[in-house]
């Protein structure tokens, strides 16, 4: 029962794509199945148990600027969805400069454990002429599913470094495609049909990662003990590094503030 | 037959590896035809022929390659533009072959047709063990290309309307001369500039000149390039409508006026300098 | 006794200057800047053409990716290539006949070994060469001698791919034969080894007649195979450029423009390569020129009047050719069959008698060069060279008389190999016997001396940007 209330959770989670380790659920399945033990331990951290949380919050200070506005005349199938004038997402802040759309993971530390990937799909979303979400946290392995919701034609176009690259066409009314990427990487992704689409899609080959939401907040659950290096990535403001430690079940808070 | 062989390659290069050899001695192997291609002798033709463009790593960092445009191929992504395989997939050692033999319209890759056909499978041998995908991935099956429908007047005109439905448009232009709205913001994978086909130039595609080979770009996307795959948007008989319509495009073909006038025949060369260097400026 | 010490000086001359022929060798790193390919992309060891050099030069300087006309140029690119050869030689001729002591020539005469040595340089080649808009190629080269004395060794220009094939290619100018092993292309440097013995034979009895002809008689240069001419060629070739052919139509005038002449020689040539296996291209050849040279003027008063020359009396060469690959080793071979009308082999005016006896002189000669290309950068160079006379101008003559054996070796080494200049490190040893072609002392009763051997030792920096 609280597995499908998970699975639930976790369809939200990557449709909101604030989530976190969205593969939790089959994981701890496999450990309730093998000990029954209520301290949940990981299966690519034998014996760990991972209760330690990590969350805070990530700004930007400095002088606010202005979203660019978005023109997309050049397709009147885009402009005819949007009545009113579209303003670039890429930089979204809230009271007292929280940062949306920051990704907030642990870059090292992590050492060798592995992960199966989950088994639900990420999915990313065209619509109108816009990506949802337009930064993807997945895992590496685990399916992307595309979807095109607009009455245009997009191409997804990943240009990554350490993945395979493609580039496909999804007309109207086509059905979702299905890929994946097999190696750890934030990857842009962009339609060339319509060059104001730009998106990301950030591959991990661990569950802990989070997405800022509208009030730059962020959370990593179930982080076993440990010494970490976490980072906050920005599609414009770059790269911010913090160490943590962790003993078991701790939670630490963490702010990430970047400067423009 | 194919993929025990791959096996028994990959068999070879992980003896190799653990034999304490480097990239350098990988004895990668390419079958076309009847031909093997041998890196080991690739690597000299290699030495030889494509040093100056894509470098001693393959990485397309040769000490020419600040200087050309579009920039050399960097093998180590693995990422090739010309296949006959999905988008995303490594070509086959046959699209390699091609692409060698063939060379890159509008580019510093000359035709290597000169050459031995065993030479250029040497170095398609050689030029693949740049990437390590070919060692950890398998070659994904070649995308079919169905026998060709008849070019009717119907098939163009089913053409034309798919030209518009997949917004063929916006990056070659209403007319197919490569002036769509979004022309001027294509990049490569590499963030150069790249302009998109210009039907109405007259100049061949970049991956050959028959129907089947336009056919073949439209299903697989030239990857690395804004170009997308049409596999999962078009079905194989739209695929033939809308080649069927692109050839309408190419009002300058020379197999369509072979008496066509010198200003014609050179327009292929002279169009582009202008406009074009204007849109590169910020290039260098 | 003056007469024969005249004719003796004038034969050294001529030979001399056969000799000294320096053939301007052909590389172009203004291609190479053009479409930043290495000079190994082109050349087997510059400037040697390998396959892909071959076709680039067939296609008329284009590599056919819609980027070769000038327009395409960078406005700052200047499709000039310069190539000097500072150098260090000697040269060693035996036999040369010398008074025994100097100055004083009644006191009689011996033969002495003749050496020189010193450093040096081969005077300037100064080439530009390119396209001058899409499928219309040019070439000039203005070359000059050590003294800085210039002539054109080339001018031409080429419509290629006419009617839009690559069948039908039209050259107007001053250029090269079509030889599949190109002269201007070899390997070789030294005043006796750079050049082909065969493709400038000339008979001993006829360079003899030449120096001591009369005035009135107009033969011009000797003619050789390797040497530029004027006309109008067609040639064509196969998109790989295995399949290759070649017909001219020249004056008879040996390449020197504004020299007096009212016939025309024909060329023509064909070549097949064929793909083995891993050995790489092997190519077969033909070739056959038809040639004439008027034998005296029309004169005025007794002075030749320009442009009148008459008599003219054919000559022919015809040959074989063949390219062989094995791998890093490959032979040059060429085998020709010469020979030249009486009136030319004798120098005799047509409207004048024959020597008694004489008849037109044939030969065949040929030779065998290897080429180790180690790597691109160092390549091991080799060739054997003999030319016999198959008939001779007098039948009492000695069957060897003129007869030439000749021997190189060397190497060169390329320090970097890049797309904006070459540089070489050329080493070479070479040498040249030929049979009974020494002057005879004037005291002998024989016609001929003993053999002519002479030797070429070169180490010099050939470079080219």
């Amino acid at each position: 029962m609280g597995t499908i209330i998970k699975c639930l959770h976790l369809i939200a989670a990557a449709i909101f794509a604030f989530s976190t380790a969205p593969d939790i659920a089959r994981r701890t399945m496999a450990i309730t199945r093998a000990s029954g033990a209520t301290t949940r331990t990981s299966e690519a951290w034998p014996g760990v148990p991972e209760d330690g949380t990590v969350s805070g919050t990530v700004r930007v200070t400095g002088p606010q600027t202005v979203a660019t506005r978005i023109d997309m005349a050049a397709d009147p199938a885009c402009l005819k969805m949007h009545p009113a004038p579209v303003m670039s997402d890429e930089v979204v802040t809230g009271p007292n400069g929280a940062l949306k759309n920051a990704i907030v993971y642990i870059s090292e530390g992590i050492g060798n454990h592995s992960f199966d990937p989950p088994t639900i799909p990420a999915v990313f979303e065209q619509k109108a002429c816009t990506y949802n979400p337009r930064i993807l946290g997945m895992r590496a392995r685990q399916t992307l599913r595309l979807i095109n919701s607009d009455p245009t034609t997009h191409n997804i176009h990943p240009v990554p470094q350490n993945n395979r690259e493609w580039n496909l066409s999804q007309p109207p009314g086509s059905s979702p495609i299905e890929e994946s990427f097999a190696r750890e990487e934030i990857i842009p992704v962009k339609c060339n049909v319509h060059p104001w689409m730009k998106g990301y899609i950030a591959v991990f080959k661990h569950p802990y990662f989070a997405i800022t939401n509208k009030d730059g907040m962020f959370e990593l659950k179930n982080v076993p003990r440990g010494e970490y290096t976490i980072e906050a990535w920005h599609e414009k403001y770059g790269v911010l590094t913090q160490k943590v430690t962790l003993e078991t079940n701790q939670a630490k808070t963490l702010e990430f503030v970047f400067k423009r | 037959m194919k993929h025990s062989r791959m096996r028994a390659h990959l068999a070879g290069i992980l003896a190799l590896l653990l034999a304490g050899g480097g990239p350098a001695t990988f004895a990668q192997e390419t079958h076309i035809g009847g031909l093997t291609g041998e890196a080991s002798r690739g690597k000299q033709l290699y030495r030889r022929y494509c040093v100056g463009c894509h470098g001693p790593l393959g990485d397309g960092r040769g000490e020419n390659a600040v200087w050309i445009d579009p920039k050399p191929r960097n093998f180590v992504t693995g990422t090739f533009k010309c296949r006959s395989t999905p988008t995303g997939a490594l070509p086959t050692d046959e699209d390699l072959y091609m692409s060698v033999t063939r060379g890159f319209v509008n580019s510093n890759m000359p035709s290597w047709l000169p050459l031995t056909e065993q030479q250029r499978v040497d170095l398609v041998a050689y030029v693949k063990t740049f990437s390590s995908s070919f060692r950890e991935e398998k070659p994904a099956a070649p995308v079919p290309v169905p026998s060709e429908s008849a070019a009717n007047q119907q098939s163009i005109q089913r053409g034309s309307e798919l030209f518009q439905k997949m917004n063929c448009w916006a990056c070659h232009g209403k007319e197919g001369r490569g002036d769509g709205p979004s022309a001027q913001t294509l990049v490569d994978n590499r963030g150069y500039p790249i302009p998109p086909y210009d039907f109405s130039g007259g100049t061949r595609f970049k991956c050959g000149e028959s129907n089947q080979d336009l056919y073949r770009i439209l299903m697989t996307g030239l990857d690395g390039t804004p170009m997308p795959s049409y596999a999962s948007g078009l079905t194989p008989a739209q695929a033939w409508d809308l080649v069927h319509y692109l050839r309408t495009l190419q009002i300058n073909a020379k197999h369509k006026r072979p008496t066509a006038d010198s200003e014609q025949k050179h327009r292929s060369e002279s169009k582009p300098v202008g406009e074009e260097l204007e849109g590169r400026a910020n290039r260098f | 006794m003056l007469f024969r010490l005249r004719v003796i000086l004038l034969l050294v001359l001529v030979l001399g200057a056969l000799f000294s022929l320096r053939q301007p060798a052909h590389a172009i790193p203004a291609f190479a800047r053009k479409y930043s390919l290495p000079c190994s992309a082109c050349h087997e060891a510059w400037p040697k053409l390998n396959d892909f050099g071959i076709a680039f030069r067939d296609r008329g300087y284009q590599l056919g990716n819609e980027k070769d006309s000038p327009i395409w140029q960078n406005p700052s690119y200047w499709p000039i290539t310069m190539r000097i050869t500072p150098q260090w030689h000697r040269e060693s001729s035996s036999n040369q006949v010398v008074d025994t002591v100097p100055g004083n020539p009644a006191l009689g005469q011996t033969f002495q070994n003749a050496t020189t040595h010193g450093f040096d340089f081969g005077g300037v080649d100064i080439w530009a060469a390119g396209t001058l808009y899409k499928d219309i190629s040019f070439s000039l080269l203005p070359s000059s001698d050590s003294s800085g004395s210039f002539h054109f060794e080339n001018a031409f220009v080429r419509f290629d791919n006419l009617f839009r094939t690559r069948w039908v290619n039209v050259k107007f100018g001053k250029f090269e034969l079509d030889n599949l092993v190109s002269e201007k292309r070899m390997l070789f440097l030294s005043n006796n080894g750079g050049f082909y013995q065969v493709y400038h034979y000339t008979p001993f009895r006829e360079a003899q007649f030449r120096a001591s002809g009369p005035s009135i008689v107009q033969f011009g240069d000797a003619f050789g195979i390797g040497d530029n001419q004027l006309g109008v060629e067609l040639s064509g070739h196969s998109e790989n450029s295995y399949t290759r052919y070649s017909v001219a139509l020249l004056s008879s005038n040996e390449g020197n423009p504004g020299l007096p002449n009212r016939t025309y020689d024909g060329w023509a040539s064909f070549n097949q390569g064929f793909q083995v296996g891993k050995l790489g291209v092997q190519r077969l050849g033909g070739f056959a020129y038809f040639g004439q040279r008027p034998t005296f003027f029309n004169t005025s008063l007794g002075s030749p009047v320009l442009g009148q020359g008459l008599g003219s009396k054919s000559f022919y060469r015809a040959g074989l050719t063949g390219l062989f690959y094995i791998k890093k080793l490959d032979f040059s071979t060429v085998f020709v069959h010469g020979w030249d009308n009486v009136f030319l082999g004798t120098g005799t005016a047509a409207n004048a008698s024959l020597p008694v006896g004489a008849r037109g002189p044939s030969w065949n000669g040929g030779f065998v060069e290897t080429h180790f290309t180690y790597s691109p950068q160092l390549v091991f160079v080799q060739r054997n060279e003999i030319v016999r006379m198959s008939r001779q101008v007098f039948s009492a003559d000695p069957r060897d008389l003129g007869d030439v054996d000749a021997f190189s070796f060397g190497l060169r080494y390329y320090p970097f190999m890049s797309s904006r200049a070459g540089l070489a490190l050329h080493t070479e040893y070479s040498f040249v016997r030929s049979y009974k072609s020494a002057s005879p002392l004037p005291t002998s009763t024989s016609p001929f001396g003993p053999d002519l051997r002479a030797s070429s030792v070169f180490v010099g920096l050939d470079f080219a940007f």
